[in-house]
């Protein structure tokens, strides 16, 4: 080891040592010359005597060094300075194979950082690997497979389970915060005590609550640190400050750090203590909590998957509607959600595509190795062994690959901003960086990509016998052999690129699918926004001031109508109910389970629903013992298949005896309440004065206007004011955002998806043009010859031609069977839905066929325009 | 009197390094000298081709088996001198009895036991 750092040490000291050599020679030679001299020999016959015994005196300063031990370095760096040179001289060459392994490296370098931030990078918790996320599943009834777990179940799972050390409860809990300043609709949590123990995060000032704080409903707060800046300006004080939520004192007493955040979202920015009152904890039917849980050091995820299974199932032995189980998703899988399918297809893309680039740069830099046959020669005659020549080449091809990567990495910059919208709701803000693991994967993959284009070409330059390459006017008479490897290669890359079009067209095809959905309702210039109903208590003022606020919205100018829904469509995917329908026997509600809506009376009108048969709602719609509702064709097709709704009763929500039963006045055509993805469920709506139930916590307005929505929205703040001056606006969007964001994973996926693909069958079609161009290149004697014994032009051009479509062709097959299977992968981003395979691979085909005549004519008509004479005469 | 070439004995690498080693356990000398002293000691059978000396003594000092420094010759010049160090000293001894075992097999074969000449 001490012999290494020595000859570091020499290396650093270079100049030095080699004019210490010169000395040490130079003494050598004079003692030589006198010890010579001595003898019998004259002065200059001595020293000549003496500088033969010697020596080289270059040959033995070159052993010298050998010895040294920096040889390799030094000629690496002359390779790699000469492959500079080269760059520079050849710079058509140059531009084409850095501009390729950009694309290539680039592509690959951009969707990696998405995979880090998604996949790889460590989530703010301590041990995260051990954290799994726990949700009941109800697959047997028609709302969800799976679903929030209810406080009642965690109780029970902290005191029976075996497999974790703890489990923590996280509810629901936006707030109104209201102090010095603007009220503001805060997202917010409520937890329980052990949430942070669990997740094993510290706060970054201050304290988080205690269990005796829980229990006792304490008022505390612990906030984001987004918060703290954003609200209360960064302020020192902030740990024992009063703030109003919903309209009650609470101390704040804890800041989180900076990158922490957890599910449902990144803008979570209070957590309170869950304080559950008693009766929640007996209710198996309130679903609203996240469960997460800590395994215990040990314990696997199957393991604790059965063992959590079977205790589900003791746990929810009595329920009515059936013992269920438990799934267990590991929280980091939680959190990458379905992006994590649409990320691997992509980079599986991306890799694709750098394989193109890499095919493309094969054979450009075999082309260009016939090219340098002279210089190989003349290197080989000087005395470079074959290891050698290949490493210089080597070193030539990685030189490349570093302009390459260079390249690349500027060219994934606008990638990874354009990816960032691809990264999942609950990372939403997450930003993808060029941090030190994408810096490292780029270098290794631009390593692995010049080892893998460079090798061939190194190996094949490197063989040629001296004497052959030597002779003037080498001609390559390089036959149809040596054509077979960039044949292969044309052929793979075609194919590769065949792979990416059908899946990009078929991508293409699902989305265009899932755009055209039909929502069920006209979304054109439909603004939301939300606003808390805490301090309505009560029923009758609820209900007054509903009316109120979309009465006072309606008469701004500008609007064309406004209606109240208690949740925003596409926003929630639960918030269901039993019904149990009139003749039906009592306990029959336990597997019918319909989405609730609470709407105004002009809900319907605003939104654009369809009637399907019976009336929306109007005004003889008021609070009374027989109230209405209107059902969904699902709800109406599942219960009253085959006969009309109209008219009959059912129950819902309240199914005991104070409970109404509601007339159903109408059948709306299928909104899709739960998400634009999601499947359409069964929903029933009614007018909020007729619920029987408690009350909404909040109330989604839904304004149709003629002008911008985002134009009026300071109006309907005023209007809202006018109202209650307390009253906090939240979440302002129009409707088209809410879809465009639930529909981000497939559009950023399928577009990013599609340029990958044009990008390699334009990689792909420069490829052919390349190879058979040089072919036309080399023969241009060859055609010479053939003119000049009688072919036409025609047939010049024909057999070229067909050469180049030959290849296509050949390719385009491969690609289209290896297309099949890639397709039957791809199905869970396919959204179930089956697209058309035909017109996908004809439009492929033809695409591919048309391009690839292109370059295969181009290079053929140049040669058939071959002149004879001038062909022969360069002999 | 200078042996002519027939009877010079060719040096094969090992061996070069052992002499070198062996040459400097009696003391320091700088390349020259060491050329001279396996001649002379040798009995003029030994030419060391000067050509393998210097990358010798260099790839020597680089495993460390030897060091080097600056130092007046005898006659005043500046002269890059020689000296043996501890691992130096202990790689001697076990290229020494690697030698010895080397000739010992190799006389083990040109004069087999049983093929005695009586």
């Amino acid at each position: 080891m001490t012999s290494f750092w020595r000859k570091l040490r020499w290396l650093i000291q270079r100049t030095d040592k080699e004019a210490e050599l010169r000395e040490e020679l130079q003494f050598h030679l004079e003692e030589e010359a006198e010890q010579r001299q001595g003898k019998t020999l004259e002065e200059v016959e001595a020293r000549w005597a003496a500088m033969r015994d010697l020596g080289n005196v270059a040959l033995v300063q070159e052993n010298t060094r050998v010895a040294w031990g920096w040889t390799r370095l030094e000629q690496f760096a002359r390779d790699a300075s000469y492959g500079v040179r080269q760059v520079r001289r050849t710079p058509l060459f140059s531009a084409i194979a850095i501009a390729t392994l950009a694309l290539g490296i680039g592509g690959v370098a951009a969707i990696f950082s998405a995979f880090d931030a998604v996949i790889i990078r460590p989530l703010p918790y301590t041990d995260a690997d051990r954290l799994v996320m726990i949700w009941d599943d109800m697959s047997g009834t028609d709302i969800t497979t799976r679903h929030n777990p209810t406080p009642a179940e965690w109780i029970e799972w902290r005191r029976l389970n075996t497999v974790f050390t703890d489990l923590a409860s996280s509810q629901p809990g936006d707030v109104t915060l209201s102090d010095d300043g603007e009220p503001e609709q805060v997202p917010a949590r409520k937890v329980t005590w052990n949430f942070w123990s669990v997740l094993g995060v510290q706060p970054m000032l201050g304290r988080v609550f205690t269990e005796d704080e829980d229990n006792k409903s304490v008022r505390v707060a612990v906030i984001s640190h987004g918060l703290w800046q954003r609200r209360f300006g960064g302020a020192p004080d902030i740990i024992g400050r009063k703030v109003s939520l919903n309209d009650e004192p609470s101390e704040v007493i804890g800041v989180m750090p900076r990158n922490f955040y957890f599910m449902p979202s990144r803008e979570i920015d209070i957590w309170m203590p869950a304080s559950f009152p008693p009766w929640m904890l007996r209710n198996f039917t309130w679903h609203d909590a996240h469960i997460v849980a800590r395994l215990k050091p040990g314990v696997t995820l199957e393991h604790a998957r059965h063992s959590m299974a079977a205790l589900s199932r003791q746990v929810t032995a009595k329920d009515f509607r059936g013992a269920h189980s438990v799934i267990l998703m590991p929280l980091r899988q939680e959190m990458a959600g379905k992006t994590q399918t649409a990320l691997t297809l992509l980079l599986f893309a991306s890799a694709a595509l750098l394989l193109i680039a890499c095919v493309n740069l094969t054979n450009l830099l075999l082309s260009r190795g016939e090219a340098r046959g002279r210089e190989v020669a003349v290197r080989t005659a000087l005395g470079a062994g074959r290891s050698r020549l290949v490493a210089q080449f080597l070193t030539e091809s990685l030189v490349l690959a570093a302009f390459g990567t260079l390249a690349g990495l500027l060219l994934a910059l606008p990638a990874m901003r354009f990816l960032e919208r691809l990264v999942p709701e609950s990372m939403a803000a997450a930003r993808l960086t060029l941090d030190w693991r994408v810096l490292a994967f780029s270098t290794a993959v631009a390593v692995a990509a010049a080892l893998t284009f460079g090798l061939a070409p190194a190996l094949r330059g490197s063989r040629l016998a001296p004497q052959q390459g030597l002779r003037e006017g080498g001609r390559g008479t390089a036959g149809r052999r040596s054509h077979w490897l960039q044949h292969c290669l044309i052929i793979a890359e075609t194919a590769l690129a065949v792979v990416l079009l059908t899946c990009g067209g078929l991508l293409l095809q699902t989305f265009q699918h899932l755009r055209n959905t039909d929502l069920g309702i006209k979304s054109e210039k439909l603004l939301t926004f939300e606003t808390p109903l805490f301090r309505y208590k009560d029923f009758d003022r609820r209900a007054a001031f509903i009316n109120s606020e979309v009465e006072k919205v309606r008469a701004i100018p500008g609007v064309i109508n406004a209606g109240f829904i208690n949740l925003i469509p596409f926003t929630n995917f639960a918030h269901a109910t039993f019904y149990l329908l009139e003749g039906q026997p009592r306990d029959s509600f336990a597997g019918q389970v319909a989405l609730v809506r609470n709407v105004s009376r002009e809900y319907f009108e605003t939104v654009g629903a369809r009637l399907r048969e019976g009336r929306r709602f109007n005004a003889f719609d008021r609070k009374s013992d027989s109230p209405v509702a209107i059902v969904n064709e699902a709800f109406a097709d599942r219960n009253y298949p085959g006969q009309s709704p109209l008219g009959k009763r059912f129950k819902f929500g309240s199914l005991g005896e104070k409970g109404h039963w509601y007339t159903i006045v109408g059948v709306v055509k299928q909104i899709r309440e739960s998400g634009v993805l999601a499947e359409a469920k069964p929903a029933v709506y009614r007018v909020h004065e007729q619920c029987d139930q408690g009350g909404d916590l909040k109330a989604g307005i839904v304004v149709r206007t003629a002008v911008e929505p985002a134009s009026i929205v300071s109006a309907v703040r005023e209007a809202i004011w006018s109202l209650d001056r307390n009253q906090p606006l939240a979440r302002i969007r129009t409707i088209d955002e809410i879809v465009d964001r639930q529909l981000s994973t497939p559009s950023q996926s399928t577009a990013l998806l599609s340029a990958f693909a044009l990008l390699a069958l334009l990689l792909a079609s420069l490829g052919i043009y390349g190879v058979l161009s040089y072919a036309v290149t080399q023969r241009t004697n060859e055609i010479g010859v053939r003119m000049a014994l009688g072919a036409t032009s025609r047939q010049i051009l024909l057999a070229f031609g067909r050469r180049g479509m030959s290849l296509t062709i050949i390719g385009l097959t491969t690609g289209l069977i290896l297309a099949a299977i890639a397709a039957r992968s791809m199905t869970t981003l396919l959204y179930g839905f089956q697209p058309d395979f035909v017109p996908t691979v004809m439009l492929v085909s033809f695409m591919l066929l048309a391009v690839a005549t292109i370059a295969s004519l181009v290079p053929a008509r140049r040669a058939s325009r071959v002149d004879p004479v001038v062909a022969l005469r360069n002999e | 009197m200078p042996p002519d070439e027939r009877s010079r004995v060719g040096l094969l690498q090992g061996t070069l390094d052992l002499l070198i080693l062996r040459t400097l356990l009696a003391g320091c000398a700088h390349g020259h000298a060491i050329a001279r002293h396996i001649q002379q000691t040798s009995e003029e059978l030994l030419q060391v081709e000067t050509g393998s000396l210097y990358p010798a003594l260099h790839r020597l000092e680089a495993k460390g088996w030897i060091a080097a420094y600056w130092d007046l010759s005898g006659k005043g010049k500046r002269a890059r001198f020689y000296r043996l160090t501890p691992l130096g000293r202990k790689q001697l001894v076990s290229e020494r009895s690697r030698w010895e075992a080397f000739s010992r097999a190799v006389a083990l074969i040109l004069n087999p036991a049983d093929e005695e000449s009586r």
